[in-house]
């Protein structure tokens, strides 16, 4: 790394530095402290007292069914999505993996969906499934499957379906672009031994990607855990509570229930829960210093 | 050959059925939308004409709202990312702190700050306001931009900025001049990404805004009239409202697919 001598390069880097601390102290730390704060009190909007709590709210958090019923349904739409995408993703990079005719016209399509605001995808989602004017109730029911798509039974495998529709171009295309850089040599050293197209792929293809199918698993959790948007839209946490992911609980919580001091110990607990997650993040995410020439 | 072409053609064309039904009924008539999902129908641009300039729907300033809090997310995230990724990555400004922070806020559900920041913006007055989201949104997108910048600076060989050095060159001088044009293609990919991700926002527009500062992804639910949803209506907006994420992502495709990779593919 250069060294600079100068004065005037030995102040630079906190001058540069100083927006981004700046804007930090005041937009991240603090509403992270407040954040932590707020579920000390009791603090909700019927009420105009704000009276210290202590760890009341947190107590009451564990014992709220509707936390357990939230956090069981976020980690299972969570996990099955994340599974269902990471092998639609992997098989369709594959595919993708090799010349044939339209292929750059389909790659471009192939990233419109998670272009969408998933908000306004919620809406065509709406449009698509309405029992009455939909295109899929029509279509289906020309199968003779008169569903009710937003029934009980059927509407946490709808949304699944749903996620994995956007999402699934997602790892496509992080696994894909991992696979550009996979080294062509060993491939044809591979041929040349004479093994077969599906020894290539166990043997040599997985192994070397799984750095980069990892990652996009990862990345691909974190975000499927943090859901909000679609399933707001489309369902509001229904029926009942069926679908309420634990961002939707939160939220409605605090703006819905009005107490924001039960929703800032409910947004606490899972802060701390995810904690744990943070090195691996660092680890895998963040590039590492001279890892790079 | 055919038969890849053939199956991925399947497959793209499932992803998308839902812009393209939404796309399809956007240019039916209401009649023609409560007749029959299926079969010909005689194109309109009625339900475009009532999205933008039918009396009550307010949908061109939602528009120009999403607009601007995007862009302004876009400037600020640059601004605050670039001077300090460069400070810690080249002048060894806290070592790996700013970085591990990014990465870490980065898991964090956005949720968790939604009260904080209802209440700070409400205490700051600057709720349902354009600069209050675009702080928001700012605040959301920082993160995966220090991790670009950053990955996208270690990729510079050292011995430009040494070059300059040399010559006489200080700290703010190699940045400007020298550093900056080398991280252009980095610094689209983040400014790609940031658009598309401060328009599609839709928890802090719905915590932050109500009738001001809304923008489309929070505008579209609007089209609710007392004779019922217009779907015709919504299904334009909704269009409308996804056109310029997908330009911008069309046109800046190969950034975006690095941007998008980066820090899941190394090298």
């Amino acid at each position: 790394m250069a060294t600079k001598g100068s004065r005037i390069d030995r102040s630079a880097k906190w001058v540069l530095a100083a927006p981004l601390i700046a804007f930090t102290a005041l937009f991240v730390v603090w509403p992270v402290a407040q954040g932590v704060q707020t579920g000390l009190y009791y603090f909700t909007l019927q009420n105009p007292e704000i009276t210290f709590n202590g760890l009341e709210n947190f107590r009451k958090v564990f014992s709220l069914p509707g936390f357990w019923d939230a956090v069981r349904f976020t980690a299972l739409f969570a996990v099955v999505v994340t599974a269902v995408e990471a092998v639609l993703g992997f098989g369709l990079a594959l595919l993708m993996n090799r010349t044939f005719p339209g292929k750059k016209l389909f790659f471009t399509a192939l990233l419109l969906p998670i272009m969408i605001a998933p908000s306004l995808l919620g809406i065509m989602f709406r449009l698509l499934l309405n029992g009455d004017i939909g295109l899929a109730p029509a279509v289906l029911s020309g199968f003779g499957l008169d569903i009710s798509l937003f029934a009980p039974g059927t509407v946490v495998p709808l949304l699944i379906v749903l996620d994995v529709l956007q999402w699934t171009p997602f790892i496509f295309l992080i696994v894909y672009s991992g696979l550009q850089s996979f080294p062509t040599d060993v491939l044809e050293a591979a041929q040349v031994d004479g093994a077969g197209k599906l020894r290539t792929l166990k043997s040599l293809v997985i192994p070397m990607m799984k750095p980069v199918i990892a990652a996009a698993v990862f990345l691909r959790m974190i975000d499927a855990i943090r859901t909000f948007d679609v399933i707001y839209v489309l369902t509001a946490g229904g029926p009942g509570r069926m679908t309420t992911t634990i961002s939707i609980y939160i939220y409605k919580t605090a703006f819905e229930s009005g107490d924001f001091g039960l929703a800032a110990a409910i947004s606490t607990v899972v802060l701390l829960a995810l904690l744990p997650l943070v090195p691996l993040v660092v680890k895998h995410i963040a590039q590492p210093e001279g890892s790079r020439s | 050959m055919w038969l890849t072409t053939g199956v991925v053609a399947v497959i793209t064309f499932a992803v998308n059925i839902p812009w393209l039904n939404a796309l399809m009924v956007s240019f039916k008539s209401e009649a023609d939308i409560a007749h029959s999902p299926v079969g010909a129908f005689k194109p309109t641009l009625g339900n475009y004409a009532n999205a933008l300039w039918a009396a009550g729907y307010d949908f061109p300033k939602f528009f120009q709202n999403s607009a601007m809090i995007a862009l302004g997310a876009v400037a600020a995230v640059l601004l605050l990312a670039v001077p300090s990724a460069y400070a810690a990555v080249r002048l060894g400004l806290g070592g790996r702190l700013i970085i591990n922070g990014a990465s870490s806020l980065r898991l964090l559900p956005a949720i968790f700050f939604a009260v904080p920041y209802f209440l700070l913006m409400s205490n700051l007055g600057i709720i349902d306001t354009v600069p209050g989201l675009i702080i928001a949104n700012t605040f959301l997108n920082l993160p995966l931009g220090i991790i670009l910048i950053s990955a996208g600076l270690q990729d510079i060989p050292i011995e430009i900025e040494e070059a300059a050095a040399i010559d006489g060159a200080n700290s703010y001088r190699t940045l400007y001049s020298v550093v900056l044009p080398v991280l252009a293609p980095t610094l689209v990919a983040v400014a790609v990404l940031v658009f598309i991700f401060s328009w599609n926002d839709y928890l802090f527009a719905l915590i932050l805004s109500s009738s001001n500062a809304t923008p489309v992804t929070l505008g579209a639910a609007n089209f609710v009239t007392s004779t019922g949803i217009r779907w015709g209506d919504i299904s334009a907006a909704s269009i409308l409202s996804t056109l310029p994420p997908v330009l911008f992502a069309l046109f800046a495709q190969r950034y975006l697919v690095s941007g998008l990779s980066a820090g899941a593919v190394k090298g």
